[in-house]
């Protein structure tokens, strides 16, 4: 019994999944129009659609909550975001402990040259970890 | 965490959705909490004790270790 959803009222439970339905189609329009863009040699457009789809979904996803008394997110709902990033930054840390200081032995020992993809790999992973511990600490200060 | 906010809720005759509209939470959020797959935070578990008009230990219990 408790494993199925009770029908609700639902005002509340239909904005929430227009909210979803709207956020989610336009950063899959923002997507497949930078793609198109690539593909069909219209790369300038692809990447105004692909900016302007982000842009404007990130603004209703920052803004929406702000502007309705419905919760359209809730505690559950941020504590499942806090446990999917920390989960993500766990994987990248795990990956990242392991094999980047390999890479850099190896590479110095002149065993392998690793390729741009690679380095630029390597640089945004610490730029991301450089970026989780700046905003740690603000958020461990407010 | 235990609860018998099943048993509450349905003794008023509401539905997930109305207790959650209620409480101000998501329908899904109050489905997590019965099946205890979710231990709210100390205001929801106030919110919903003073709903309830009982304590908040008496809706959840902790789960008894051996």
């Amino acid at each position: 019994m408790l494993d199925t959803l009770t029908p609700g009222t639902d005002e509340s439970g239909q904005a929430r999944r227009v909210y979803y339905r709207v956020v989610y189609a336009i950063f899959a329009i923002a997507i497949v129009g930078l793609l198109a863009g690539m593909v069909t040699g219209r790369e300038l457009l692809g990447t105004i659609i692909y900016c302007g789809g982000a842009w404007i979904g990130s603004g209703i996803t920052f803004l929406a909550p702000k502007l309705t008394d419905v919760p359209l997110q809730d505690e559950r709902d941020t504590e499942l975001y806090n446990r999917a990033s920390g989960l993500t930054l766990g994987v990248l840390f795990v990956l990242g402990l392991s094999v980047i200081p390999a890479i850099y032995v190896l590479e110095a020992a002149g065993r392998i040259d690793p390729p741009p993809e690679v380095t630029g790999a390597i640089l945004l992973a610490s730029g991301l970890f450089l970026l989780w511990g700046v905003a740690y600490g603000i958020v461990k200060r407010r | 965490m235990e609860n018998d906010l099943p048993r509450r809720r349905e003794a008023e005759g509401l539905s997930q959705g109305e207790l959650a509209e209620v409480v101000g939470v998501t329908r899904q959020t109050i489905n997590a909490i019965e099946r205890d797959r979710y231990d709210p935070s100390l205001d929801l578990a106030f919110k919903l004790a003073a709903h309830f008009e009982c304590h908040i230990e008496d809706i959840f219990q902790p789960e008894e270790t051996d």
